[in-house]
């Protein structure tokens, strides 16, 4: 945990600082004054766009890891085994349904997945939970229904992201061995001692659910800023123009909004506000995918994916979506022109 | 570090967090990176971090008193690793001025004079609104989905936005635009609506305005846009909400 650092490596890294700090320097002296308006102008907006998402993200997030540490405190294992059903396809298909009681979006789903996997939840249930909760809540039904009305556009996205969720959960309880899917985390094991008492008073119990919340949030936060950062840093620095203008072909319009979902990282709760502006631009198909895939697999999440699986997991996580929302997406764009 | 010491640093930075973005509601520039209907779940957000900061500083309290009555200390706290990276947002919202979206993101941005931005039906309700009432926004969903633009010909507008300078536009032309942001600053996107006034020379880019005149129809990319023939241009503060809501 501590890093001992000797006064030979302190001089060291001062080098490398004074190195760097003449380089800067002397290559800002070369550069034309119109550079620095460039750069501050980015800068300005990736400050914006940043604390932007951010702002939007952490109650979203403390929201999660406060259900999670609820969970670790209140439910007990075996609670939770007589809840799920032992057969993958049912547990995948009640997971997927989790979503209605524990309305989550992308960024608290993930702490909030790994308390239940450790409370014993199957795999199954948990990647399908995983998935389909940030759609399959009642504010995301609200927010759909707000931006699309209750019609076809509704039924799809909740139809496919539900019928995307079991198939990749059902894909995962191939897979028995847990460990070969999760990374050991260590806070996990900080509070296997300080388990919830049965002795223990309410308030004791809430303020051991308050600790686990608080280091989640700075557990799963670092990668949430990581993904925010980078979120901010395409958006201020990669044209959107130059994304739409590829294409708008059957296949390519699909690709592109595949792209922008994942791209611009915006919240499951709000994104179809944000869908309905391409909406004249792109397909029915198109429009369709990113609200599926969107949800499920954007740059924030795949950070914190990241920390919670294993590599080759989050891989397949990513990969299984991505297929099927494309190829439903292309479905779509050639049976209903 | 021990542990002690991390805990401290960790409530340090919630209630860095709390505060911050306390003060940012303090001074109403919430609305300059998410749309005001988040506002309250943002409240929330400052609530709990504070109430997480207190966990975290009665934690250290017992921790010392449990030390001092020579009990095993069961806290195992985080890996500082983790710790550094909640300075980024602090660092980025006190290191860089805060400004609301302006022109210099519609490099990367984009802006436009038309766009689907709303279903059709939501326009209905515009034509009851009185002209001088509406926004940029309201003006292009207008023009976006009514066949007839003529019938908005001559009426009465007045709206603020930004000056924003572009080719498209003749010498004593420029456009007043605005961002829609439906969820925060991330998903903004730019409209604008093009404007004619004799001394637009005089403005300079980025500068808030009113504009107030009478409605006009152009053509750009083909496609009919309003622009208002103004008759004052007053420059204005920042207004409280910059952007529109969709």
């Amino acid at each position: 945990m501590e890093t001992a650092t000797t006064p030979n490596r302190l001089s060291r890294n001062l080098i490398v600082l004074v190195t760097f700090g003449v380089l800067i320097f002397v290559a800002g002296a070369m550069l034309p004054a119109a550079f620095f308006t460039w750069l501050w102008d980015r800068m300005n907006v990736f400050a914006t766009v940043f604390l932007g998402i951010f702002v939007e993200a952490v109650p979203y997030l403390i929201l999660g890891t406060l259900a999670s540490g609820l969970v670790e405190v209140f439910l007990d294992r075996d609670q939770m085994s007589k809840w799920v059903l032992g057969r993958p396809a049912a547990a995948a298909v009640s997971g997927a349904f989790m979503g209605m009681i524990f309305p989550v979006c992308e960024c608290g789903v993930v702490p909030l997945t790994r308390r239940l996997f450790h409370k014993g939840l199957p795999l199954s249930a948990g990647i399908s939970f995983l998935l389909a909760a940030p759609v399959l809540n009642p504010i995301v039904v609200f927010s759909t229904a707000a931006a699309f009305g209750w019609g076809e556009m509704l039924a799809w996205r909740f139809g496919l992201s539900f019928f995307i969720a079991v198939v990749t959960g059902l894909i995962f309880s191939v897979e028995k061995e847990a460990v070969n899917v999760l990374r050991p985390a260590l806070s996990l094991h900080d509070h296997e001692h300080t388990h919830a008492d049965v002795n223990d008073s309410f308030l004791e119990k809430i303020r051991k659910a308050l600790m686990i919340t608080v280091d989640e949030f700075f557990e799963m936060g670092r990668y949430l800023i990581l993904g925010t950062v980078l979120a901010a840093s395409l958006q201020t620095f990669i044209p959107q123009s130059a994304l739409l203008a590829v294409g708008s072909g059957p296949i390519l319009s699909v690709l592109i909004m595949l792209g922008l979902a994942v791209l611009l990282s915006i919240c499951s709760t709000v994104d179809s506000f944000i869908a309905l502006g391409f909406v004249g631009t792109f397909s029915f198909g198109s429009i369709l995918s990113f609200l599926v895939f969107g949800p499920m697999v954007d740059i924030k999440s795949v950070m914190m994916y990241l920390q919670v699986f294993k590599r080759r997991s989050v891989f397949y996580i990513i990969a299984i979506p991505f297929m099927l929302s494309l190829l439903s997406g292309l479905l779509f764009n050639y049976l209903s022109p | 570090m021990p542990s002690r010491m991390i805990r401290s640093f960790q409530g340090l930075l919630l209630l860095g967090l709390s505060i911050f973005f306390a003060s940012k509601a303090a001074n109403g520039q919430l609305t300059w990176y998410i749309n005001a209907r988040f506002i309250p779940l943002t409240i929330f957000g400052i609530i709990m971090l504070a109430i997480l900061a207190q966990t975290v500083f009665t934690e250290i309290k017992r921790s010392r008193q449990r030390a001092l009555a020579g009990e095993h200390d069961h806290d195992h706290a985080p890996a500082p690793s983790s710790l550094w990276f909640m300075l980024v947002p602090l660092l980025v919202g006190v290191l860089i001025p805060a400004r609301p979206l302006d022109s210099s993101a519609f490099a990367t941005k984009g802006f436009n004079t038309n766009a689907p931005l709303v279903s059709a039906d939501s326009s209905a309700l515009l034509f009851e609104t009185d002209s001088e009432e509406r926004n940029v926004l309201d003006w292009i969903k207008l023009f976006n989905y009514e066949e007839d633009v003529t019938q908005f010909i001559g009426q009465k507008a007045s709206v603020i936005g930004f000056v924003y300078f572009n080719e498209d536009l003749s010498k004593n032309q420029f456009f007043v635009s605005r961002f829609v942001v439906s969820c925060c600053a991330a998903d903004g996107f730019a409209i604008a609506m093009a404007a004619e006034w004799d001394d637009a020379a005089t403005l300079q880019q980025d500068s808030w305005v009113l504009v107030k005149g009478t409605i006009e129809a152009i053509t750009i990319d083909d496609r009919r846009v309003p622009m208002i023939v103004a008759e004052s241009v007053q420059e204005v503060p920042v207004p409280s909400q910059p952007y529109l809501y969709p």
